[in-house]
């Protein structure tokens, strides 16, 4: 009887690989928009609350204390669905493959596992205090920056495993070496930067959900009102038939802001990303070759096409809300993010060609036309089809931060009016936080499958069998990148 | 008479009268009075210290590498084995090189903060645009004279520095070959790469550095430290404008600072620059010299093997501060796009540093007032750091 109980114990859980596979996209998908949120609106939420006490300002103060309840109740979710992925997920499914990365990356998990405790202590300790240390703001401010510390080393600690599984250094499994395998740093850089994008996109769907829900009865402000007059007056009409109270005009205009505080940091990090997620798939090209061959010419290029379509669509969604409360206020300049706006669409649609509309480098080759332009060839000004869309993601990075900088240049001269915007601006807030969270998703899925056949890349199989073997390159067109 | 009625004079006298006898000839006391006791803004005083550490740091350069040239000869055969000696058998001399390093690591580390102060503050604005440029010359020059600096030692990564770093004007159309063999004397790197880098290294960089510092310096006492916008705050209880009056009524020179705001024209209060400003200044590079001291006695300069061009296996690494542009060249695909990177990128990133206060004309001081700066320049940064960061994992998984 023993005996076949340790049988038991020692076999995974039946299941297909695609089953399996299916419950870990899942869950894991789940846990990471929790734990990204979590990490990144900690973040924010520190600095909400440092800006509020630097100006005493009560808008800021207040977006700090809702961010923190939203992580409180998140945290308890979040964890909950990390202890189904560890406990019976990865344990009951995939046991041999977990059984050997614990035994390798003992020491992250643990120290990953044991910022737990402190987030616990933290998070409930500015839940249950935060009005009690409205007088004493230092401490509030002390336990913030502490969470926000103790969360990131958990996504640093995590990273590490992650980054293992994908660029595992031929096996080295020392601790400095798994700490800066190749593919760490730009992955905590990019989750890092990542985390508090989403984060803002968040707070500016809360934002703008809240301002949909309070404006829902009422007419949109009229467009030809004089500038000077249209924002309150405005929202003041648009209480049809009902008496508007001021306490629901300041929550309007409460959310109307926080749609625009999360637009700007949701956009503004996600600026850095194309070039932080363009090293970090360099870095996956120069030690995983096959992982990054399966992204940008294999089974997943056109996965990744979504990827690039969705970033574009997180600027341009951007431009247009920046564009609507532009016009709205009457801010000079405003046709300007209309033109940015168009510019960003047609980067975006140049950046989501596939291989075979574009033509790639086999495509060029198979006509005898593998040299430039200018001498006859078929291949585009800067090379071949991957700078094709390197060119254009620089192209989306300059006209973001153009548009970006263009609103936040208006914002600070005053030209933005409380109360002037439009329910298509919030709408446009509202995919915003759809958009980066489908991005996320589609991120997971990218880099989790890039790897397969492996889990971890030449060390185990997707069958849970250890290898120890370097995976094949597949065969590359001569002078692919 | 005269002989003996001077030698029986009382001591005081006689230096009273010597010392009157200089000042009437050179202005000296005149002279040091000016420059101790002008007025500089109050509060900030230990950020603008940077820009006297920054000078300290130079000064020190020049004396180490006044000493280095006691030992270094620079020829392909005897470069190598001058440091070499210094390492093996010259304690003291090996301290100097380890000094002449720290102190040129430090050096670039601290004019970047000089720099990023007075970006921030918007220093820059009228009337002091030439300040700015001739400060980002400055900063080109320094990075100049490191680079130089790193290939005179010839030992492997000095050899291979220079390969890499003589061929980058290859990538410049049209004249981008001439320069590299002008550079190198000839189609490979050579005895007459070094002796040229050698006296780019020493006479032409600083010659051009030792000017700019003075037209620097000179056009700092002309306009004053404009310091931070914290120094122009005014009183919101009372008038604005009879505040900013009065201000300018009793300003010390150089203020009222011509050709600006009027806001701007004169701090709200001000400190003598002897002693306040240079306490502050002279302890700061006395800090920063002690680090380099320990560091250089600690650390040393390194030293690899004697350059071997037949070598194959052996990569080149760039030094930290030249980190960011290397990732970058790693991360650029193919060589059109490293020639736009080089100097497309670079080029136009150069422009507008040096051009930035013809760039940026508005009379806003504070940085949350100006995004249309500090979101382009935040975002540089970070892209410069976060290749730095790429780098140096890079470098480690190599």
């Amino acid at each position: 009887m023993s005996h076949r109980l340790l049988l038991t114990s020692l076999s995974p859980v039946a299941g297909s690989i695609l089953t399996n596979g299916v419950v870990v996209a899942v869950v894991a998908l789940l846990h990471i928009q929790i734990a990204t949120y979590l990490t990144g609106s900690s973040t924010l939420a520190t600095v909400s609350e440092a800006i509020s006490m630097a100006r005493h300002d009560e808008r800021h103060g207040r977006l700090a204390h809702m961010m923190v309840k939203s992580q409180v109740y998140l945290f308890s979710t979040g964890s909950a669905v990390a202890i189904l992925f560890v406990l019976f997920v990865l344990t009951g499914l995939w046991a041999i493959f977990w059984t050997a990365l614990q035994q390798i990356a003992f020491w992250m998990l643990v120290f990953e596992a044991t910022m737990f405790l402190s987030e616990i202590v933290l998070l409930y300790a500015l839940y249950a205090n935060w009005d009690r240390l409205r007088d004493n703001r230092r401490t509030r401010l002390a336990l913030l920056v502490l969470l926000n510390i103790s969360l990131w080393w958990q996504m640093f600690f995590i990273d590490v495993v992650a980054s293992f599984m994908l660029t595992p250094n031929g096996g080295d499994v020392s601790i400095l070496n798994q700490v800066l395998n190749p593919t760490q740093l730009p992955l905590t850089i990019h989750r890092t930067i990542g985390n508090i994008a989403w984060a803002g996109a968040v707070t500016a769907a809360i934002g703008a959900f809240n301002y949909l829900r309070l404006t829902r009865h009422s007419p949109e402000p009229q467009p030809d009102a004089p500038s000077s007059l249209r924002p309150l007056h405005s929202i003041g009409a648009m209480a049809a038939g009902h008496l508007e109270t001021e306490a629901r005009r300041a929550e309007i205009l409460h959310w109307e802001w926080v749609t625009q505080w999360g637009v700007i940091w949701a956009v503004t990090l996600s600026l850095m990303q194309p070039w932080v997620g363009y090293s970090y798939a360099k870095d996956i090209q120069l030690h995983a070759y096959g992982a990054w061959y399966t992204l940008m010419f294999g089974d997943l290029s056109n996965v990744f096409l979504i990827q690039i379509f969705l970033l574009g669509m997180i600027f341009i969604l951007a431009s247009l809300f920046f564009w609507r409360r532009m016009v709205r206020s009457g801010a000079p300049h405003a046709r300007r993010q209309l033109i940015l706006m168009v510019v960003l669409i047609l980067l975006t649609l140049l950046a989501v060609q596939p291989a075979w509309f574009a033509g790639s480098y086999a495509d060029a080759i198979a006509a005898a036309g593998n040299h430039p332009w200018w001498d006859g060839g078929l291949l585009n000004p800067v090379g071949n089809f991957i700078p094709f869309k390197v060119a254009a993601l620089i192209g989306m990075v300059i006209f973001g931060l153009w548009s970006v900088t263009a609103y936040a240049t208006a914002l600070s001269r005053g030209h933005i009016k409380p109360g002037g915007s439009s329910r298509g601006a919030q709408r446009a807030a509202l995919m915003l936080g759809v958009t980066v969270s489908l991005m996320m998703m589609v991120m997971g899925v990218l880099r989790e499958h890039s790897r397969q056949p492996y889990l971890v890349y030449g060390e185990i199989t997707l069958h849970q069998q250890i290898t120890n073997t370097n995976p094949s390159t597949p065969a590359v067109p001569p002078g692919q990148p | 008479m005269i002989i003996s009625r001077w030698f029986t004079r009382p001591f005081k006298s006689r230096l009273r009268s010597g010392a009157d006898w200089f000042e009437d000839r050179t202005g000296a006391t005149e002279l040091l009075h000016k420059g101790l006791y002008e007025a500089v803004p109050k509060k900030g005083g230990w950020a603008y210290a940077l820009g006297s550490a920054t000078l300290a740091l130079i000064l020190l350069q020049l004396f180490s590498g006044i000493f280095l040239l006691l030992d270094y000869v620079p020829s392909v055969s005897e470069a190598f084995n001058s440091l070499d000696y210094l390492r093996t058998s010259d304690g003291f001399g090996a301290w100097v090189r380890g000094l002449h390093l720290w102190g040129a690591y430090t050096l670039i580390f601290v004019i970047g903060l000089h720099m990023l102060r007075t970006f921030l503050s918007a220093s820059y604005k009228r009337p002091r645009e030439l300040n700015w440029v001739s400060g980002a010359v400055l900063f080109f020059l320094v990075l100049g004279l490191a680079i130089t600096g790193a290939m005179l030692p010839w030992d492997q990564a000095a050899y291979w520095t220079t390969t890499v770093v003589t061929n980058i004007p290859h990538y410049i159309p049209f004249i981008g070959d001439g320069i590299r063999t002008l550079w190198r004397g000839g189609d490979f790197v050579g005895p007459i790469t070094l002796t040229r880098t050698f006296a780019i290294h020493i006479w032409v960089l600083p010659f051009l550095l030792f000017s700019l510092i003075g037209a620097h310096l000179y056009l700092l006492r002309r306009h004053g430290e404009f310091g931070a916008w914290v120094n122009y705050d005014t009183d919101p209880d009372s008038d604005e404008e009879k505040q900013i009056g009065e201000r300018i009524r009793r300003a010390e020179p150089p203020y009222p600072t011509k050709r600006i705001e009027r806001r701007y024209a004169a701090p709200r209060e001000t400190v003598p620059f002897f002693p306040n400003q240079l306490f502050k200044d002279v302890l700061l590079s006395t800090l920063l010299i002690a680090v380099i001291f320990v560091m250089g006695l600690i650390s040393g300069a390194p030293l690899d093997g004697a350059a071997d061009p037949a070598t194959l296996n052996y990569v080149p690494t760039p030094e930290w501060f030249f980190l960011p542009l290397d990732q970058f060249l790693v991360v650029a695909p193919q060589n059109p796009l490293i020639a736009i990177g080089v100097f497309g990128v670079l080029g136009i990133g150069a422009a507008l540093m040096l051009f930035l206060p013809f760039i940026d004309r508005s009379h806003e001081r504070r940085p949350l007032r100006r995004p249309e700066v500090i979101i382009p320049a935040l975002f540089m940064v970070f892209t410069v750091i976060f290749f730095a960061v790429l780098g140096i994992n890079r470098l480690y998984n190599l």
